[in-house]
């Protein structure tokens, strides 16, 4: 069924942030430190507040006690420093780009005008740039030891005795760059505050309303019940909206001190310098292995990039990465630890796949050295240590449960889709040409899901029926897929149902949409909330039609909670390496993805393309560079670059369903598992392609300098 | 981010652009299509007093093929290039050169001559047009004059254009006959800058030899290079394999590259030697 959202989007009809006018709208533009870290002194603001149209300029000072800074989120069994981001500097910056001073105008050309006259003294202090070595660094912040915002450790099995018996042991040092996300629309707050009932309300480019209600409030030290917020239409987040930017809180703090509404439109300028980036890994592992390919036991020391502060999900990624290490293997003793290093950066997020791309990279990569390591074929040594399907549920060294699923098969499947014995021999033949062609395979979890959702709906008499749910889409096309589940659910057509979402004054509470959560939980919700419906029309004997047209309506709301559930796949890539230039050429890439319960096929092919694409983006171009000064000089998209549709390899796509126990709906998240994937089996197939000419490891983006040097340094 | 402010013009004809340009005091820049000149106004890293819109001056809005030369106007789009039947059959470098210009929004608005004046050494057009030996015609309220494209091109983003000075006309020779021309460029991906490329155009004798071969550089220093030293090893040869590997590693000695030196310099020799390669091909055809 396609996107019955499309319409609006495509007509130009729909409502961004940018497109809301309210009467009075004040534009607002931020004065940003140049300077990667520095002591904050005197902030002179007299000449910018005297330029005509600049209604007010406000420091960290002017919002002392009326807004503290983001809080921090936390991590299971971890430690997380005090160290929340806050709304205007105080007192030092920690990464260029970060935002000293609030300049509100008439219009955002004149702010960045009367911005540039804002003068503020700093003091510049040494960048700290390398997660590695940010414990010998200066300090960031004077009450975090060695620069450690985050640290979490697990051991679990004989991890000493595995690595002691073991009769080969595999080490390797990563290195997993930052990433932007980069969504079409940048972001945005609008904050109006109605004094006489003192409610502030934000429009806020976000993910959902709940988080920005909770951080906002946090913020702000607002109660709930006298804020509300509303998400309008969004261009897109892939994680980077998921957390409210800290210049919505500044926004909306403004907005209240000065009683003036207020808007604030990210520029692509600013979002590069200062929307949180996503990954930013460098690691240390180990594989212990027995003489067969088994696994015995893992270790493995991950050292985080997480920039100047903890955003409420800063710590969400480096922590997914150590719980899934362990893979789609069945490893019984491992043992990781976490050091989320303080580096003087913009923060770092979710984004698209939120650690677990970085896991499925090291695990994955791991596999494939052990594999040649020892001779054997990667097929192979990834055979013998998969969780076998009988194992399900599987808890994981690391503490995870596993639902369901069926590795092995999502692997047959790839091969089989890729058609590995062409191009094995394929690649045999360029081999004796003496051109570098290899394949790779990179299988990855996904735990997804998890917490609840709620749904209410209202059934008309006339048989429409109006879903309110806690789930709110970006670009997912929930509104079509669960216009889906609502009609199958009720035996109704799609069109009679139209679904709301995303005030948080006029919709259910909920969690939020990121994970790949949107459809087993706020999906569920619903399925739940319109059984409960149907159970209530056979107990008066009638079908749900007909109670309501008796009833004049019938009304339900219902809330679903479960456990983590976990999509599993399999990708499969083949890629050549030019010689002539050092490009890489993703010749091929089977995408088999184990989602649990497809809704919409059409939608779930366009995610695993669109993660795909972004995966591929990140093996081939993307990169956030930081120089020795910590200034990105990435920081456009004539530096930073992103695929277009004309990159594009030969993609192809199946879906294995192997049904969760948790949800009615069996389903698991569709959303990320090309970006978690594709990484990892491209960097298996450039491995292979370089094996030949002695190059053992490559760190991504595979770009072409760096391709081109390895070539010359082994005198290819 | 939005611009510092600037005032604005937009004259009707050429005269009234030329005395706008030659107003003392003042920093002032014509807008054509703006695709350079508009992002560096919303970065601030312009800042001009002054904007001369020229796209109401109709007398430059033309590109037309004149006897056997093809004229240029300062408003001809870089998409009418592309089109052009004109420039397919007299002058396809020019064509294939456009092609790869950013994307089709960019084209439709973007001018050559705009192009040309912002002289990026990675952009295609410069590049292109000092392979087919173009001549620029410049006037000013002070009078005109007439600049090769070594003239014209000083260094990174710096033409010999005189504030006063628009770029008014780009006249582009016929090609002999028995003439092949190639633009090969290297991007990240499909619309970005150019890391490397050539335009190449060989012309033959009547016995198969190169009679003349001109070769210019994309992002291979300050200026769209001609690269003399290739163009010389291949005059009076056969434009065979060796001879044009040759002349690619003759195009790229001695340059002056930035980051990445090795592989820029590897870049730029392969996209030199498969321009050569084709347009030796389209020559014998």
């Amino acid at each position: 069924m396609p996107r019955r959202e499309d319409a609006r989007f495509l007509r130009g009809e729909a409502t961004y942030l940018d497109d809301i006018e309210l009467p009075g709208l004040l534009e607002v533009a931020f004065v940003r430190s140049p300077f990667a870290h520095a002591r904050v002194g005197a902030i002179d603001t007299a000449a910018a507040s005297a330029v005509p149209g600049v209604a007010a300029v406000l420091t960290g000072a002017d919002l002392e006690g009326r807004a503290r800074p983001l809080p921090t989120g936390s991590v299971e069994d971890g430690v997380v420093a005090d160290a929340g981001h806050p709304v205007l500097a105080r007192g030092k910056v920690r990464y260029a780009g970060e935002p000293v001073a609030i300049v509100v105008a008439r219009s955002r050309a004149l702010a960045e005008d009367a911005a540039e006259l804002v003068e503020v003294e700093y003091d510049p202090l040494e960048p700290v740039l390398d997660p590695r070595t940010a414990g010998g660094a200066p300090l960031l912040h004077d009450h975090v030891p060695g620069n450690v915002l985050v640290s979490w450790a697990r051991t679990s099995g004989d991890v000493e005795g595995a690595f002691s018996r073991a009769d080969r042991v595999v080490a390797q040092s990563f290195h997993i760059p930052r990433l932007v996300a980069a969504p079409i629309e940048a972001r945005g707050a609008i904050a109006r505050h109605e004094v006489r009932e003192d409610v502030l309300t934000v429009w806020c480019s976000a993910q959902d309303p709940h988080r920005p209600l909770a951080q906002l409030g946090a913020a702000l030290d607002r109660d709930p019940d006298r804020l509300r917020v509303v998400v309008p239409d969004v261009g897109g987040a892939f994680g980077s909206k998921g957390a409210v930017g800290v210049e919505v809180a500044a926004v909306a703090a403004a907005a209240v001190e000065l009683g003036l509404p207020l808007r604030w439109t990210e520029d692509r300028a600013e979002n590069f310098l200062s929307a949180y980036q996503g990954r930013g890994l460098d690691a240390d592992v180990e594989l212990a292995l027995a003489v067969d390919g088994r696994i015995l036991g893992l270790r493995a020391v991950l050292y985080a990039d997480l920039g100047g502060y903890l955003y409420p999900t800063t710590a969400v990624a480096p922590h997914t990465t150590a719980m899934l290490l362990t893979g789609a293997y069945a490893i019984p003793a491992a043992a990781v630890q976490v050091i989320g290093a303080a580096t003087t950066k913009v923060p770092t997020g979710p984004y698209r796949g939120a650690g677990r791309p970085e896991a499925a990279f090291l695990v994955e990569r791991m596999v494939d050295l052990a594999a040649r390591d020892l001779g054997l074929e990667p097929v192979e040594l990834r055979r013998r240590n998969f969780v076998p399907p009988e194992a399900f549920p599987y808890e994981t060294p690391m503490g995870w449960t596993y639902d369901s699923g069926d590795f092995e098969r999502c692997l047959d499947t790839a091969l089989e889709l890729v058609g590995l014995d062409r191009w094995r021999a394929e690649r045999e033949r360029a081999r004796a040409e003496g051109r570098l062609v290899g394949i790779g395979i990179g299988m990855y979890i996904e735990r997804a899901g998890g917490l609840w959702e709620s749904a209410e709906a209202r059934l008309e008499p006339d048989g429409r029926l109006l879903v309110r749910t806690g789930s709110s889409p970006h670009g997912q096309g929930h509104e079509t897929t669960f216009a889906q589940i609502a009609a199958e659910e009720l035996g109704i057509d799609p069109a009679a149902v139209e679904v709301r979402w995303g005030d948080s004054l006029a919709g259910p509470a909920g969690v939020g949409t990121f994970a790949s959560r949107s459809v087993a939980m706020g999906g569920s919700a619903l399925v739940v909330a319109l059984r409960e419906l149907k159970e209530r029309a056979a107990g008066a004997g009638v079908g749900v039609l007909e109670l309501a047209a008796s009833e004049g309506g019938l009304e339900v709301s219902a809330r679903f909670g479960s456990g983590l559930v976990f999509a599993s796949g399999a990708y499969v890539a083949v890629v050549e390496v030019r010689r002539a230039t050092g490009r890489l050429e993703v010749l091929h890439l089977a995408a088999v993805d184990d989602s649990g319960r497809i809704v919409n096929p059409l939608l779930a092919e366009g995610q695993v393309l669109g993660a795909t694409v972004q995966g591929l983006g990140q093996c081939l171009v993307e990169e956030a560079v930081h120089d020795e000064e910590g200034q990105l000089t990435t920081a456009n998209f004539a530096d930073y670059s992103l695929l277009t549709a004309a990159e594009l390899p030969p993609i192809e796509s199946r879906f294995v369903e192997t049904l969760s126990p948790l949800n009615p709906l069996g389903a698991k998240g569709i959303g990320e598992g090309g970006a978690i994937a594709t990484p990892a089996a491209v960097a298996n197939a450039v491995a292979d392609a370089l094996a030949p000419i002695g190059v053992r490891h490559v760190d991504p983006p595979f770009t072409e300098p760096k391709l081109w040097r390895l070539l010359r340094e082994a005198g290819a | 981010m939005k611009p510092a402010p600037f005032a604005y013009d937009a004259p009707g004809t050429l005269a009234e652009a030329l005395a706008l340009l030659a107003a003392e005091g003042e920093d002032v820049k014509p807008l054509a299509g703006g695709q350079s000149l508009v992002p560096l106004l919303n970065f601030r890293l312009a800042r001009p007093d002054r904007l001369v819109d020229l796209n109401r001056v109709e007398e430059l809005a033309y590109l037309r093929r004149d006897g056997d030369v093809l004229r240029i106007g300062a408003l001809a789009r870089t998409r009418a290039l592309e089109r052009s039947p004109d420039v397919a059959a007299g002058w396809p470098l020019l064509a294939d050169a456009a092609r790869l210009v950013g994307h089709p929004q960019i084209r439709a608005r973007g001018t050559v001559c705009g192009s040309v004046a912002h002289a990026d050494p990675a952009a295609e057009l410069p590049a292109a047009l000092a392979a087919l030996d173009a001549r620029f015609h410049v006037r000013s309220a002070r009078g005109a004059r007439t600049l090769s494209s070594r003239e014209l091109f000083v260094s990174y983003f710096t033409t010999a254009l005189e504030p006063d000075e628009l770029l008014v006309e780009i006249e582009v020779p016929s090609l002999p006959p028995r003439t092949g021309a190639a633009f090969v460029e290297h991007a990240r991906t499909h619309g970005d800058f150019a890391l490397g490329g050539a335009a190449a155009v060989v012309s033959l004798d009547g016995s198969g030899l190169c009679e003349q071969a001109r070769l210019a550089l994309v992002a291979a220093g300050a200026v769209p290079l001609r690269a003399a030293d290739a163009e010389r090893l291949l005059a009076g040869s056969r434009p065979d394999a060796r001879a044009v590997e040759a002349a690619a590693d003759a195009a790229v000695r001695g340059l002056h590259l930035g980051g990445e030196d090795a592989w820029r310099r590897a870049l730029l020799r392969e996209t030199a030697r498969q321009a050569l390669e084709r347009a030796a091909a389209r020559s014998a055809a």
